[in-house]
């Protein structure tokens, strides 16, 4: 596991959490501390992250370890220290659940005004029904509303009982993109306003560069690196986190050389060059290189010193668009396929088509090797 | 006609009624919610009068409450014989109606609906007040209906544990068997009319309260993660 700046977030952490659960056929190893930020905890289905929610939520007891927020005690179980063991309706962790859990049989005002009591309790309704800009839908039951409304509704609700931490489990998942978006925007508003915590579950990536600030990846039941989303992105710490980030053109090769220049990988018969790092001669190592990263070369200009190492020739098997240009397929010498990323404009004078070869440069300072 | 009988019989199920309710609906909730050692057994045991010969049930009851049984000798408790006895029978033969519907209303409510109240900062007693029974009712109701209607109709340990004293312990089905066995046709025929509509309309209503109205439609609910 890596943690990056730990030091420095430790500082202004509100939750920290180290805990353990164990099931007949899964566990689940958490260590996370999380400041007035947003955490997106990103990882396959399966892989803990509801539950990791729901233990600190107080809906799931783990076997051992401590979650604490903002210095309470909200969970400690150890050999030598007396249980504690705070109720999900004293921890004040807001948690909206996945598909909202919104009570049918109350309309979006009541669901608002669930949580709360007392004289001035239409009022705060009111306010929050403002907040999300459903005033004029309060009497609709939750059936009648949108998936986004619902979605609002939902954060509402867990606005009203006064949370010291927000918990967001898949929560525009289901809804399309313009909506989800809007939501999201909303979401960071919303946080840097009111300063708190919030761990946001995901396993899309789109979601976790949108909204986040740090990135937790999970698989299997364990945190497998957790630092600034950037960072995880381009420095995954294992072959299993670049796997399930879903970065493409990962490969494994080996390593002939390592000296001060650089790293000489053999990528299946394909030599390639990488930035000097403290990996041994003959190891195999798994790399990759980001689709937008790989230079498709104009055969008439010369080259410049950032594309002339690491040339290979390719052909074009597949161009589809995406969102922003085009996305190629080409097979390389090698027999292994590529993925390269452009802008729509940048190729534009060289015409290309479905068959034709062209030169590429792999650029050696974006080749990124993972020396696990 | 005679409409002694009929009296008694509301009666007789109003208490019985109240009775279910009281003992069967936390016993549901507690089958629904939670797991316990022998709960299959408790299962068990509350169906038992579905499937046993009422006699039997009766003759289980006149143990209980008879003669040199604990509610006589240390309570004082003469029950045999008066309406109360058959209000106790009628009870415990719709007992298991009650029971099994209810439960499987109360285990159809989705568990994150009651997981939310809970962060918002509900009890357990609130979480079932506001949220688990408001979206069981009509499966509950189901079962009110249902177990009311088999205890109007309860006739063999009714028999066994309070006779049939006209006027004070004979209700309809009772009634009805007196008034055979002394050829009273005209009486008989008023009463079996009675009691088949009592009956037809109680599964009529209960059809209504199973299909449920859009308004309380429950959200679907994706694939979860374990556990």
């Amino acid at each position: 596991m890596t943690y990056t700046n730990s030091a420095s977030i430790a500082a202004t952490s509100c939750l920290t959490a180290d805990f353990a659960l164990q099931r007949p056929d899964f566990s689940l190893t958490v260590r996370l501390e999380v400041g007035a930020e947003i955490l997106v905890l990103f990882g396959p289905s399966g892989s803990g992250k509801t539950t990791t929610l729901n233990a600190l939520a107080g809906l799931v007891a783990p076997d051992h370890g401590q979650i604490t927020l903002d210095g309470q005690i909200l969970f400690r179980r150890d050999h030598e220290a007396k249980l504690v063991n705070v109720p999900a309706r004293r921890r004040r962790v807001g948690y909206v659940f996945q598909n909202y859990a919104l009570f049918p049989h109350l309309t979006a005002r009541e669901n608002i005004g669930f949580p709360l009591r007392g004289p001035d309790r239409q009022s705060r309704v009111d306010e929050l029904l403002e907040r999300v800009n459903l005033a004029h839908l309060a009497d609709r039951y939750p059936h009648e509303l949108s998936g986004g409304q619902q979605q609002r509704v939902a954060i509402a609700r867990t606005l009203a009982s006064d949370p010291r931490m927000m918990l967001l489990d898949e929560p525009f998942s289901a809804l399309d993109t313009a909506v989800r978006q809007h939501l999201q925007r909303d979401l960071m508003a919303l946080q840097r306003e009111l300063r708190l915590p919030v761990i946001y579950v995901t396993h899309r990536l789109e979601d976790a560069f949108a909204v986040g600030q740090r990135l937790a990846v999970m698989h299997d039941g364990q945190l497998e690196q957790v630092g600034p989303i950037a960072d995880v992105f381009r420095y995954p710490a294992s072959p299993q986190v670049a796997e399930i980030m879903g970065i493409p053109n990962l490969f494994r090769a080996r390593v002939t050389t390592a000296h001060a220049d650089g790293l000489v990988l053999d990528w299946d018969g394909l030599e390639l060059i990488a930035l000097p790092q403290a990996i041994a001669a003959d190891s195999l190592v798994t790399a990759y290189i980001r689709p937008e990263d790989v230079k498709i070369l104009y055969p008439d200009r010369p080259l410049a010193d950032a594309v002339r190492d690491n040339l290979v020739t390719g052909r074009i098997v597949t161009s589809r668009p995406h969102p922003g240009g085009r996305v190629l397929h080409l097979a390389l010498p090698n027999l292994h396929e590529i993925e390269v990323r452009h802008a729509a404009y940048t190729y534009a004078p060289l015409g290309l088509q479905v068959g034709d070869e062209v030169r590429l440069s792999l650029r050696r300072d974006a080749l990124v090797v993972i020396s696990r | 006609m005679n409409w002694q009988p009929l009296l008694l019989s509301l009666q007789v199920t109003a208490v019985a009624t109240v009775l279910m309710v009281v003992c069967g609906l936390p016993l549901a909730l507690l089958l629904a919610r939670r797991r316990f050692r022998g709960a299959a057994l408790v299962e068990t045991l509350v169906s038992l009068p579905l499937v046993l010969p009422p006699t039997v049930v009766g003759y289980y009851l006149l143990l209980v409450l008879g003669r040199g049984s604990p509610t006589v000798e240390w309570f004082g408790w003469r029950i045999l014989f008066t309406w109360g006895a058959a209000a106790i029978a009628s009870a415990i033969m719709g007992f298991p109606l009650f029971v099994l519907s209810a439960r499987a209303a109360i285990a159809g409510v989705d568990p994150a609906l009651e997981h939310a109240a809970r962060t918002l900062g509900s009890s357990e007693i609130e979480v079932t007040s506001r949220i688990t029974l408001p979206l069981a009712r009509r499966g509950i109701l189901a079962g009110l209906v249902l177990g009311a209607t088999r205890a109007l109709g309860e006739f063999g340990a009714t028999l066994m544990v309070a006779g049939s004293i006209p006027g004070r312990t004979q209700t309809l089905p009772l009634a009805l068997y007196d008034a055979v066995q002394n050829r009273q046709y005209a009486q008989a025929n008023g009463m079996v009319l009675l009691l088949t509509v009592l009956a037809f309309v109680s599964l009529w209503a209960v059809r209504r309260f199973e299909q449920p109205r859009q308004t309380y439609a429950v959200p679907a609910v994706g694939p979860r993660e374990r556990p």
